[in-house]
């Protein structure tokens, strides 16, 4: 029996399948497990002509899946190389390894992939993007779609083109020492770039100022903070949310309420007047 | 500024294909379309006023720079904020007639669009909820071995939900949205405690944005220098941002090669594993 040999085109057509369905059915109760259905039926269609060993296969990857879905898909190249495996009769490889395997690395991946891709990467292209959208100019919002497209597509195809062909191995890159080395030196580009998105963007002022009798005014707030750190008030708001939501465990809802309150009593006794400033 | 049935209907289309889970595939929906500086543009396309739409997309992605849904938790809806929230931002920026490019302009469309998005959610476990009639209509078909069906129910059926819940609901708010955030101009005069108090919250609610963002990097207080240096080089130097990310990857290189240091000393240490330690790390 010649051995069984996953053709470009099939892998190609479960990478888009991933790519594309990932999420598209998504509920609350099976989250990305019908993408991954969609992803695996033109491999296992490929490896087997009998219609009893699809069943068998497919039920496989009937268990529950859910990760961040773009480094994800080394998740699926991994499986399909398993499943190339498997049709081969290779030893070892069983409903139980194959799903053993997702389910220990949906966790790890999710955690990698949300702080890495939706927490830095994605923050950073936005916060450039942000930079060149000055006075309504469209060029950011250009450049965020065309940079991220780009790297999105060929990152995801280059992380399921490695699951398939390294296995296992393909994650030790990312879990591995090394990997943690890089992931903390990006954190510090994110980090940096988000300091200045919000010194950029974000703008908290006061508009608290002490008149003399004559009505000129001897100290303004604002100029005093701004005096000690140019953006004082804004950081140390920003401070006082992340405190709320890391320290405190509020949710971002409350926390934002929290701020309508504020607002407000600050509105009533003067701290605050937007419109003062024009 | 109005908007037209045909203009909210090609916003609905692009909350359909935007929304988390959305038509558009998670890279092209959710991660592009979805960003409410995508969205200013594509708004201000529609509405025709681009530059208007970007600015209240710009407003609104600081405060959603960072939307991170871990297991599914949503706090905010990508497709209310950007295809709701926006272009009902947008009517009421003209509606009052302010300059869009001024700080009052970008503060009442942060409050606006985040009133919308934290309301959106319902639109979220709407869709989320009917998929799962579609997903039992898969699994039905995945039992019987009629496996061309898992296509129609991933990436076909799922339409059903959008339609119902992105497309419908966007279509009527910008449709009649637009009147009444015009008719709020009337309702509520500019120098009111209601509307300055709208404003002052449009100027803190990114602070939330920043925070959600903070909390994912920071670990231990050390990791809030970065963060400081950067806000300093904007704040204090005047950097943008392109510049302020330039000068971070010199910290990155070092930092990675410091780590990289305390990786490889144990096996330094190790005396005569030396060799083998360096090939395994190749």
């Amino acid at each position: 029996m010649a051995e069984k040999k996953l053709s470009k085109k099939t892998l190609s057509s479960s990478f888009h399948h991933w790519y594309y369905g990932n999420l598209t059915c998504f509920t609350q109760e099976h989250m990305q497990t019908f993408g991954y259905l969609a992803a695996m039926l033109p491999i296992v269609e490929e490896l087997y002509s009998d219609k009893e060993d699809q069943k068998k296969a497919m039920n496989t990857y009937t268990a529950f899946f859910n990760t961040e879905p773009q480094i994800g898909s080394i998740v699926v190249g991994i499986t399909a190389g398993l499943e190339e495996a498997r049709a081969n009769g290779e030893d070892g490889v069983t409903d139980e390894t194959i799903n053993g395997l997702r389910a220990g690395l949906m966790g790890p991946l999710a955690g990698i992939g949300d702080s890495l891709i939706v927490g830095t990467l994605i923050p950073v292209l936005l916060g450039i993007a942000l930079g060149l959208s000055n006075g309504g100019n469209p060029l950011g919002a250009i450049f965020y779609i065309i940079v991220w497209n780009l790297l999105a597509y060929f990152g995801m195809r280059f992380a399921y083109n490695k699951g398939y062909e390294l296995g296992g191995k393909a994650v030790e890159v990312l879990v591995g020492p090394q990997g943690q080395a890089i992931r903390k030196a990006v954190g510090v580009v994110g980090g940096m770039v988000i300091g200045a998105v919000a010194a950029t963007w974000v703008s908290v002022k006061t508009s608290l100022e002490l008149k003399n009798s004559s009505g000129k005014v001897f100290l303004s707030l604002q100029k005093q903070l701004d005096n000690v750190y140019p953006g004082l008030l804004t950081a140390a708001f920003i401070i006082l949310c992340w405190w709320l939501m890391a320290k405190k465990k509020m949710s971002p809802i409350t926390v934002m309420l929290l701020l309508v309150v504020i607002a407000f009593v600050g509105v009533l006794v003067g701290f605050f007047d937007p419109g003062l400033k024009y | 500024m109005s908007i037209s049935w045909l203009q909210a209907a090609l916003l609905g289309l692009f909350a359909s294909l935007a929304s988390m889970p959305g038509m558009g595939g998670t890279s092209i929906g959710n991660y592009t379309l979805g960003r409410p500086l995508v969205g200013g543009l594509i708004c201000g396309i529609i509405l025709g006023d681009i530059k208007t739409g970007i600015l209240c997309g710009v407003a609104m992605q600081v405060v959603y720079i960072a939307l991170v849904t871990p297991g599914g938790t949503v706090s905010a809806d990508v497709r209310a904020i950007s295809y709701i929230g926006i272009p009902l931002a947008m009517v009421a920026v003209k509606a009052q007639g302010l300059d869009p490019a001024s700080v009052k302009a970008t503060g009442l469309a942060t409050s606006m669009g985040t009133l919308v998005g934290t309301v959106g959610t319902v639109l979220f476990y709407g869709t989320a909820t009917l998929n799962l009639v579609w997903q039992g209509i898969g699994w039905k078909a995945v039992e019987k071995g009629d496996f061309h069906k898992i296509y129609t129910v991933d990436f076909i059926l799922p339409w059903i939900s959008h339609i119902l819940f992105s497309f419908i609901p966007t279509l009527i708010m910008c449709k009649l949205g637009a009147s009444a955030v015009t008719a709020l101009k009337n309702a509520l005069p500019m120098d009111g405690i209601a509307m300055k108090t709208l404003f002052t919250v449009g100027a803190l609610l990114p602070c939330v944005g920043i925070a959600i963002l903070l909390k994912q990097i920071v670990e231990t207080a050390a990791d809030f220098i970065p963060f400081f240096v950067g806000f300093t080089l904007a704040a204090s130097l005047g950097l943008n941002l392109v510049s302020a990310a330039c000068i971070s990857l010199i910290f990155a290189v070092i930092y990675y090669k410091l780590e990289m240091i305390k990786v490889e000393r144990p096996a330094v240490a190790g005396g005569y594993d030396d060799d083998d330690e360096e090939e395994e790390d190749i």
